[in-house]
């Protein structure tokens, strides 16, 4: 028996339309409480255990012990709605910017679960006392401490590390569960490492805990086939049949590769819940063409079970689970291009779901194909839908082979959240480990480290940075000098503390994920902060205030050179918010901006890229390898800056921040030619951490006359000068999102969303991952609007 | 050797082919009342002018042949650079020393010109696609409308039409200047007497996109009741075509 000779296309399609309706109507998420609970149970039932198997035997019993169903909509079984919390704030309405707190409560997941008859104030409240007294959260408290009031202000910030990954599962789709035990075991045997032994232990436990969660599923199928008539009766017994054969069992054809997809995915986000955010898939067409290829399936049938496969990605009322990314092409190491059948099926899946999540990126090269830019048309030019975010492989190959990737492994990088580039399978990369705020510490630096919104001491004053209180206008020349000195010192603290933060979460063990991570090879868990058990490990660091920086120190130069004797003018109005002296903030305003291919300005910005990513380059995480500088600000340009004074540039106190390595909203009004020639001069070779850019773009300058015409104009207009290079210069441009659409449109869409949205859903790109425009928080989605930022991306 | 430029920009298809970069050239030997870009008439850069109303600069040629190489990939649809002014020739010796740099390196040229240097001819070689602006076909009337006479600019024309391959002719129309049925059939009588095979002919019809660039430098804006008809334009149309010319509206 096959699913399609149950269904037509037709009519599985359909089905995972309901079963999304389904899902959205789902208003409480409250197994991430009950994994909670069994885990807080296993803590003193496995205490004596060592830590890796504590953690293996704690996943097998949370897979038996919480509750499963299937509904009768899915044509497969399996969901992630219990490893997640309706916690993530941007998509929360009660949001503020302002809400920013410097601290990463591990326990204050607990504020989004509402009490009721079952989950009883009580009970919350026992489980939240019992957390706060886990080893994980003392050190953790650690990490905040030697971090001190920085965090507080976001001159930086530190986090543990959860999710971010892109697991390998390529070998456990065609070897099954049984064939990585069956290397565990020879592993186990031949290895003398006695701690290695112990993991390779806890890594089989694990992984037999997906084998027991099908069996409860087929169960579960068996179950409900008494009750169940005709088509649907007939595909809970081609369920049970499969959950009784994968993922134990290689796949053999598309349907079982998907089946045992998302049970493996399944436990990797249960054994970290909650929220795991930002698991990526990587390029899934590549993944299951092996499979598709089995049974010759065509596009319709392969994209009907496609829709199943995205579907299952969203949790809950507002698809709870973020930053979920899939991919499709890209090239080969020899340049041959990677797109295949399931590219373009993945592609119609995608269009006609248009859900919130997973979050689609597409790699391109020189060599993709023009039917690819073709297809793509549907998705930039349709209203509401969801919008790929473009990945330059010509350019990043370079980027990670710079940063020691072999050229093997080059092909598999994926994204693991927004755009951080990460190795399929080999690369932990502590993505979010640590965020630097370049805007706040130029600000404590103008003010002899003293913030000016609230008065507290946070940096190094004048004299240690060389300074002379006294002088105005030596402060002023010397500012970058002092700036780049504490720089310094902030990010040797931060490093500090976010290498503290790793190891907190090092006490937590992973060893079904790093099943799938090269633990098979390393016997060592991937968050083990002693040894390495990732071919590649690195932490990221993502900076913020780019253009901010630069275009404050042309305008000081300006400045000084324009008006002599007024430094302390300068100075005090910084300090004051510009209250008494618009006139000054005019002049500062009108100083060249980065974005507008002015040189000194666009040079300067390169000048501060380079310089931060040499300091960032003198110091070691806690495996003793680099933090990986990535430019992305994922709606902290928002609360970041909300925590920076005024700054030279002429922005205001508590103003956004430029995002990623944008200009600052407003300020490139030259067009999208000139801001990609400004663009161009960064330094993208040393963004091994990746970077994140913007692009809003008004649909009116595309006169293609059918939808595949525009995707061919969007690769002329937009794509080509963006990310074409000669290959012999150094690596240029490698990420970018953008959003089709003007700001009046989206007002329209806010004010009568029956009439344009009517679905209720109105996808648009925010940073990396896609949202439910009519989902967001007010301020963000203000945020959208204004960083269309039109005038910046005009087309003539 | 330098070239000073008071505006650069992208613009698609309306100054030469595809998506091009665009350096309008500082300083102009006409005064034409109805330009739309008045602060580029000055030849020299005055010490005293408000940068935000002259914010011409001295560019290196070396530095925009850099600039032009950097955007070879927006240069789509057949894109490339386009000289205009001002009046690029003004600055003849330096332009010719960009032309040259743009075409060794494999891009696309345009210049859009009044037409009147005595060497225009010299440049034809190393430029793409020629665009020349041919205001009045009566001398003392286009000595009257743009302070010079037009003898050397029919000259020019004539030579372009028989040794440059890619041509189009610019005719502003302006009310009560050049826009009666008689100027019609009087620029056609004239453009009839040549091989006109490689180009093609545009009107222009006013505008007053200067007006207010004319406000702001301070000088009078001398046009009144320029504006022309869709009629108007429709006729001097017909009368090209009538005539074997071929006329495009970019």
């Amino acid at each position: 028996m096959d699913i399609h000779s149950i269904y037509t296309n037709g009519e599985i399609g359909q089905l995972a339309q309901e079963r999304f309706q389904e899902e959205r109507r789902i208003q409480r998420l409250d197994g991430w409480f009950l994994v909670k609970e069994i885990r807080r149970a296993c803590d003193l039932k496995y205490r004596a255990l060592p830590s890796e198997i504590r953690a293996a035997e704690t996943v097998r019993d949370i897979v038996v012990g919480i509750p499963l169903s299937i509904s009768g909509k899915a044509i497969f079984a399996g969901s992630q709605d219990d490893a997640f919390a309706r916690s993530y704030a941007l998509i929360n309405p009660a949001f503020k910017v302002s809400a920013f707190t410097g601290y990463c409560d591990p326990t204050a997941v607990f504020e989004a679960i509402e009490p009721d008859e079952v989950f009883t104030r009580a009970r919350i409240d026992a489980l939240r006392e019992y957390e706060k007294t886990l080893p994980f959260i003392e050190k953790l408290n650690q990490a905040y401490a030697l971090a001190g009031d920085s965090t507080e202000e976001a001159v930086f910030f530190v986090e543990q590390v959860t999710g971010h990954l892109i697991p390998d599962f390529k070998p456990v789709l065609a070897q099954g569960v049984s064939g990585l035990i069956a290397t565990l075991d020879e592993q186990r045997e031949t290895s003398s490492d006695r701690s290695k032994r112990t993991c390779y232990e806890a890594m089989k436990i694990a992984l037999n805990s997906v084998v027991l969660l099908a069996g409860r599923y087929a169960a579960c199928a068996h179950e409900q086939q008494a009750s169940a008539q005709g088509k649907h009766k007939e595909s809970l017994i081609l369920l049970e049949a499969t959950l009784k054969w994968v993922p134990n069992h290689p796949a053999r054809n598309l349907y079982e590769a998907i089946q045992a997809f998302l049970l493996l995915w399944q436990v990797m986000c249960l054994e970290q819940a909650p929220n795991p955010f930002a698991f990526s898939v990587g390029n899934a067409d590549r993944l299951f063409e092996p499979y598709r290829q089995m049974r010759g399936s065509s596009r319709a049938a392969s994209a009907a079970l496609f829709k199943h496969f995205l579907t299952f990605f969203n949790v809950g009322d507002r698809s709870w689970a973020i930053s979920q990314n899939v991919m499709v092409g890209g090239k080969a190491l020899d340049g041959t291009d990677l797109t295949n059948p399931c590219s373009h099926a993945l592609l119609d899946a995608f269009f006609e779901m248009n859900l919130p999540q997973p979050i689609l990126s597409v790699k391109l090269h020189r060599n993709t194909p023009v039917a690819l830019y073709q297809e793509m048309g549907r998705f930039f030019f349709s209203p509401g839908v969801l919008t790929p975010s473009l990945f330059n492989d010509d350019s990043l190959f370079k980027v990670l082979a710079k940063a020691g990737i072999e050229p093997d492994d080059l092909e598999q990088y994926a994204i693991a959240g927004c755009q951080e580039p990460l190795i399929a399978g080999k690369d932990n990369g502590n993505t979010t480990n640590s965020w630097l705020n370049l805007a706040k510490i130029l600000e404590l630096t103008l003010h002899d480290g003293v913030s000016a919104i609230t008065g507290k001491k946070l940096g190094l004053d004048y004299r240690a940075l060389g300074l002379e209180p006294d002088q105005p206008a030596r402060i002023l020349s010397g500012i970058r000098a002092a700036f780049y000195r504490q720089v310094e010192h902030f990010v040797a603290t931060m490093a500090r503390a976010a290498n503290e933060a790793s190891r907190a979460i090092a006490l937590w063990p992973v060893p079904f994920l790093s099943s799938f991570m090269g633990g098979l090879d390393s016997g060592i868990d991937l968050r083990d902060s002693e040894r390495q058990g990732t071919r590649y490990n690195g932490s990221g660091c993502l900076i913020h205030g780019l253009s901010i920086v630069a275009d404050s120190f042309i305008a000081i130069d300006r400045f000084l050179e324009d008006r002599p004797g007024q430094s302390e003018r300068l100075l005090e109005a910084l300090k004051t918010n510009f209250r008494d002296d618009e006139e000054l903030r005019n002049y500062l305003r009108s100083c060249p901006k980065f974005g507008n291919n002015l040189q000194p300005v666009d040079l300067e910005a390169r000048t501060v890229a380079l310089r931060i990513h040499g300091i960032l380059a003198g110091q070691r995480n806690y495996l003793g390898n680099r933090f990986r500088p990535d430019w992305s600000t994922p709606s902290t340009h928002l609360l970041y800056g909300y925590w920076v004074g005024a700054t030279p540039d002429g922005r205001q106190a508590r103003e956004m921040l430029g995002y990623g390595l944008d200009p600052l909203f407003g300020e490139a009004q030259a067009g999208l030619g000139f801001r990609v020639l400004s663009a161009a001069n960064l330094p993208y070779g040393g963004m091994s951490g990746g970077y994140a850019s913007h692009f809003g773009v008004n649909p009116q300058h595309f006169r293609g006359a059918t939808l595949a015409e525009k995707g061919v104009e969007f690769r002329s207009k937009v794509v080509a000068p963006l990310f074409t290079r000669d290959p012999q210069e150094e690596p240029g441009p490698f990420y970018l999102y953008v959003n089709v659409t003007t700001p009046g449109t989206l007002r329209k869409v806010l004010a009568q969303p029956e009439r344009y949205a009517p679905s209720g859903i109105y996808i648009m790109r925010i940073h990396g991952t896609f949202v439910n425009f009519l989902d967001l928080s007010p301020e963000i989605q203000e945020d959208i609007i204004k960083r269309l930022d039109p005038e910046s991306t005009s087309i003539p | 050797m330098q070239l000073n430029v008071f505006r650069k920009g992208f613009n698609y298809s309306q100054d030469g082919p595809g998506h091009r970069l665009v350096y309008h050239l500082q300083g102009c030997n006409m005064a034409c009342g109805w330009c739309s870009n008045p602060e580029g008439l000055a030849k020299g850069a005055d010490p005293d002018r408000d940068p935000g109303l002259f914010p011409a600069l001295a560019w290196e040629v070396e530095a925009m042949a850099r600039e032009a190489r950097q955007c070879l990939p927006l240069f789509y649809d057949g894109g490339g650079v386009t000289l205009t002014g001002g009046e690029a020739t003004v600055q003849f010796e330096a332009v010719k020393m960009l032309l040259r740099r743009l075409k060794d390196d494999g891009i696309h040229t345009a210049m859009e010109t009044n037409a009147s240097h005595p060497k225009l001819q010299h440049l034809f070689p190393l430029i793409d696609y020629l665009i020349l602006d041919f205001k009045h076909y009566d001398d003392s009337k286009h000595k009257a409308a743009t302070g010079i006479g037009n003898a050397g600019i029919k000259e020019n024309i004539q030579k372009a039409l028989a040794l440059h391959g890619n041509l189009l002719v610019r005719i502003p129309l302006i009310g009560g200047i050049n826009d009666s049925e008689f100027d019609a059939t009087q620029f056609a009588a004239w453009f009839g007497r040549f091989h006109t095979g490689h180009a093609a002919f545009e009107f222009l019809p006013y505008h007053e996109y200067g007006r207010r660039m004319w406000e702001r430098i301070g000088r009078p804006y001398r046009i009144e009741n320029g504006f022309v008809d869709g009629q108007t334009v429709a006729a001097f149309a017909a009368i090209f075509k009538a005539n074997g010319l071929e006329v495009i509206h970019t």
